[in-house]
């Protein structure tokens, strides 16, 4: 059981209708959240992962937070400082190394 | 006060390092993560000089507090912690920044029950596509630092939630809650943005 077996559980309850269908997406594109990013247990992505499986906007809106996230990280990890030439030297010469 | 942090967190598992073990420590465990040291410490004050002075005075700090590090663990998480604290406690202070936002009022207003209700990010996929890096960045560096902090924890430097709630002290339902806020919030400026620059328009 992980830290969010219980909210996963509380959550997906509120994102559906009794007929079963999407009515918040914000609280689900939470859920989706936890599912990318590696966080949420397996009995929990089961549940996920059934439910993609058969409702269409289910399953649009976790591939659009899927491809959003991956443009995202993928253009921000592609934007970093070099760092400066004499930082690594600075900084063993700053605890005599 | 970060000092007392990193004395505090392994205070009971106290190592007593040989000389030549706190440098092959240093080497090999604390120095292969300067890039994201000061990349992280870039993104927080937006200054090379000051990110610099940050990464230095963190690694300072893990020299002298070596022996409360447990060889073999996360490195990069406790470092990350102690560049975090010293921003905090005493770059702002040094700094002597105007004031900015207050994370407590920021997190209230994200916290409170209406709050999902205007979060309305208009953005597409293919929007996101024709931005560059520059773009993305800009906009990650206008969100609040405490928002902006989980974002590079979790997209950049890929720390889990557990790591990030020891690095943050806070509880791992405030990362998640955070973090979901922070990527809203992420969206709702690039959404903006996009707008601004007219990347909305049908081709």
């Amino acid at each position: 059981m992980s830290d969010f077996t219980d909210w996963f559980k509380d959550t997906f309850k509120v994102c559906y209708c009794e007929q079963g269908n999407l009515v918040d997406k914000d609280r689900f594109s939470e859920i989706v959240q936890l599912v990318l990013d590696n966080e949420a247990d397996e009995e929990s992505m089961a549940i996920f992962q059934k439910k993609i499986s058969s409702c269409v906007k289910s399953n649009f809106t976790f591939e659009n937070e899927k491809c959003m996230r991956d443009e995202i990280q993928k253009k921000l990890a592609t934007h970093r400082k070099e760092i400066p030439n004499d930082l690594a030297q600075a900084i063993r010469k700053s605890v005599n190394l | 006060m970060s000092e007392d942090v990193v004395r505090d967190e392994q205070e009971v598992q106290r190592q007593n390092y040989s000389e030549k073990e706190k440098t092959e420590i240093f080497d090999n465990e604390f120095m292969p993560h300067v890039d994201s040291m000061y990349n992280f410490g870039y993104r927080l004050t937006f200054d090379e000089d000051d990110a610099k002075d940050l990464v230095q005075d963190t690694y300072l700090k893990a020299f002298r507090f070596i022996n409360s590090f447990q060889r073999g663990t996360n490195a990069k998480a406790w470092l990350f912690r102690i560049l975090k604290n010293s921003f905090i406690n005493e770059f702002r202070k040094k700094s002597k920044q105007p004031s900015k936002v207050d994370y407590s009022e920021v997190e209230q207003y994200y916290n409170s029950d209406d709050a999902g209700e205007n979060i309305t990010t208009d953005l597409r996929i293919e929007t996101v596509q024709h931005m560059i890096g520059d773009e993305i960045s800009g906009a990650l560096n206008a969100i609040p630092v405490d928002f902006r902090t989980v974002i590079i924890l979790s997209d950049l430097e890929g720390f889990t939630y557990e790591e990030m709630s020891k690095i943050l002290d806070i509880p791992i339902g405030t990362v998640r809650s955070r973090l979901h806020r922070a990527r809203n919030m992420l969206k709702e400026k690039l959404a903006v943005y996009a707008k601004e620059m007219g990347y909305n328009k049908e081709s």
